[in-house]
């Protein structure tokens, strides 16, 4: 068995330009689709979480068709013993929020607008809104709940043509259907990855805009956020059995954003595609390179079995050969493209060109590449059993070579 | 010659072996009766495409026949599967081409101990016996070098001492010395002599070089596919 190692690995090289053609190519391969998977995966991953960061949240919980009527009267009062089991909680953080639809109004020009009612100390822990907020030429974070403040986008500040410390004027319809408004001050300007909410996303305080909509001590959700994005079900699971109205609903990011949920998923389809082409390349690069490989040791195998080789330990030699040309440019590739992700991950990928694409997407414009150690295993299995596929004829076709034509043919 | 009691080790009864070529057919042998005893040094000899390959190959097991029967120390080869024949081969038969014997990728020590490790020689014996094999051909200088870094000559040697490291019954040769020129094909010869002397290995080589035919004990003409006097 040592021997059969011995043979495959001198054997690889032999042509040594030939194998490190193809391992090159395996390498380039493997590179390509460490890099078109580390951007996608991070692309995808900066997706949800800066959408999980401005609106969603990992798990929300609020009135049956909220969702699809942001209204004042789809409001609630949580009862007393959830907000108590709530408080006491550990595990998550979370914020109340109300939200409705409403116009802001400048002297230049208006806009419709969803307005969020903030408690400005509670927020921060569940949103990037804090983060997202500039702090410089006067420009802040909400300082209270009460305060007749507003937030804009800086989109929305130049459209409007305001600037911090200017006055807008907020119309809305307030819960017994009236329209009502109410001039507030242009506290802070934020700026999000994510461009359709900037365009359409505003901030005061939870109390004032509970104020301005005559609902009272009603909030319209209690927006909760996990450790990371994946335990938004169990954090459902948990929370779901403390509500006693049935008409209050908990729903995870994935349940809020089915899109987002089926966007990932058209990009993992699409990454499939991806590496079947590659893979494909590698099989046939391989498979030829191997049956070159046997046609040039036509001879010589057919003396290994008059010596006596088994056809089995001819069909193992060539399958292993194979899978050290598989391994060996995987690794030729793992390494370029450890290296390459590696800087990107710090660096991160400025994508800025394609800018207006990104924004949509909301994955920002600097892509930070994730790869986890699952995809690189199994990245690894399927090379290996890629290369040995790919060798599967030429090895038969090795352990069926009658020494008798072999002998004739030199 | 003449030590111990002579054992037939090949005995080859009426062999018939007929190529398809070309839509015609060639009679490469046509009945051949022939016994080999232990301790031989015998040569085949016979003009081009009289059938001495085709001989050696069907009493090496790497060619079958139509017709007849080898029978190997009292062993037939009649109905035997593919891996039993290639059992025998590894077990029983040296094997020496004309060229290109060896495996490239193997220094000349790890191509003698190619076969030993076939037969499952432990490792340590299986070196030492390579070595002193290889010392026995006069390559012990040479035992590291890969074929490519050894001259014709050199390589035969190290297929002699590979055909007989493993001390099979009989070590076939066809047209050992026919790559090599005139002194260096002589010097061969003698080796090969030597080790039948020493070891009393049998030797069955084809030939048509008539100083080959000299230096053999029996010379056995083929013509045709038929044994001539
Ligand atoms: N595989 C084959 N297919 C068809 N015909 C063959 C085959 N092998 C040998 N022959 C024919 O059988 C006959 C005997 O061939 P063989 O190789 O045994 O001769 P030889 O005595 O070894 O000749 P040489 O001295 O040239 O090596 C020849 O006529 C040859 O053409
Ligand atoms: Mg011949």
């Amino acid at each position: 068995m040592k021997m059969i190692f011995l043979l495959s690995w001198r054997n690889v090289w032999r042509n040594r330009r030939r194998s490190l053609v193809v391992i090159t190519s395996i390498g380039l391969g493997i590179l390509m689709m460490f890099f078109m998977m580390g951007i996608s995966k991070g692309m995808n991953y900066q997706m949800v979480d800066n959408t999980i960061s401005t609106s969603l949240g990992h798990v929300s919980v609020h009135r049956k068709g909220f969702l699809d009527n942001i209204k004042p009267s789809y409001s609630f009062v949580p009862d007393e013993d959830f907000m108590e089991r709530m408080k006491s909680s550990k595990g998550f953080s979370w914020a109340p929020r109300v939200k409705v639809q409403a116009m802001i109004r400048s002297s230049e020009s208006s806009r419709g607008v969803m307005i969020a009612g903030i408690d400005p100390e509670r927020e921060r822990t569940v949103s990037g809104i804090y983060e997202y907020t500039s702090k410089e030429n006067g420009s802040d974070f909400l300082k209270s709940s009460e305060a007749r403040d507003i937030l804009i986008s800086k989109r929305t500040a130049e459209k409007l043509d305001l600037v911090v410390g200017d006055r807008l004027v907020l119309i809305l319809q307030d819960v017994h259907g009236e329209m009502t408004g109410e001039a507030l001050t242009v506290k802070g300007i934020f700026s999000s990855p994510v461009g359709d909410f900037d365009k359409h996303v505003v901030f005061t305080g939870l109390k004032n805009l509970q104020r301005i909509t005559g609902i009272g001590s009603r909030i319209s959700e209690i927006t909760i956020k996990a450790e990371n994005r994946d335990l938004s079900y169990r954090i459902k699971k948990r929370v779901e059995p403390w509500l006693k109205s049935t008409d209050v609903v908990v729903k995870t990011w994935q349940e809020m954003a089915p899109s987002i949920v089926s966007a990932i998923r058209l990009y993992d389809s699409m990454m499939y595609v991806f590496f079947a082409i590659v893979f494909t390349t590698i099989v046939f690069s391989v498979a030829n390179t191997m049956v070159m490989a046997i046609m040039e040791r036509f001879h010589e195998i057919g003396v290994m079995k008059c010596l006596g080789t088994k056809p089995l330990n001819i069909f193992i030699m060539i399958l292993i050969e194979s899978l050290n040309l598989g391994l060996l440019g995987m690794a030729a590739g793992m390494i370029a493209g450890g290296l390459v992700l590696g800087v990107l991950t710090v660096t991160g990928l400025d994508l800025s060109f394609f800018s207006e694409t990104m924004s949509i997407l909301g994955s920002g414009t600097v892509i930070y590449p994730v790869v986890t150690v699952k995809d690189f295993f199994a990245s690894m299995v399927i090379v290996s059993c890629t290369a040995v596929i790919a060798a599967l004829y030429p090895a038969v076709k090795a352990a069926r070579i009658r020494p008798l034509k072999a002998l004739h043919f030199i | 010659m003449g030590k111990g009691v002579r054992m037939k080790v090949i005995e080859i009864k009426n062999l018939h072996k007929t190529y398809q070529s070309n839509g015609q057919e060639v009679h490469a042998l046509r009945g051949i009766d022939l016994d080999i005893e232990s301790g031989e040094f015998s040569a085949i000899a016979g003009p081009s495409g009289s059938g001495k390959t085709t001989l050696l190959n069907v009493m090496g097991g790497i060619d079958r026949p139509d017709e007849g029967d080898v029978i190997i120390s009292g062993q037939t080869m009649k109905g035997l599967s593919e891996s039993e024949l290639s059992k025998i081969r590894l077990n029983r038969i040296g094997f020496i081409f004309q060229a290109y014997n060896l495996i490239p990728v193997l220094s000349a020590v790890e191509n003698v101990e190619y076969v030993m490790l076939l037969q499952g020689v432990e490792k340590h014996e299986r070196r030492e016996k390579a070595l002193a094999m290889l010392r026995d051909v006069g390559l012990e200088k040479e035992s590291h070098r890969r074929p490519a870094q050894l001259s014709g000559g050199q390589q035969q040697r190290v297929a002699v001492a590979r055909a007989i490291v493993s001390g099979p019954e009989i070590v076939l040769a066809d047209e050992p010395t026919a790559n090599l020129d005139q002194k260096t094909g002589s010097s061969l010869l003698d080796l090969m002599k030597n080790l039948n002397h020493e070891r009393g290995t049998t030797f069955l080589f084809s030939t048509h070089d008539p100083m080959v035919m000299d230096r053999a004990e029996r010379l056995i003409r083929i013509t045709d596919g038929r044994i001539t006097l």
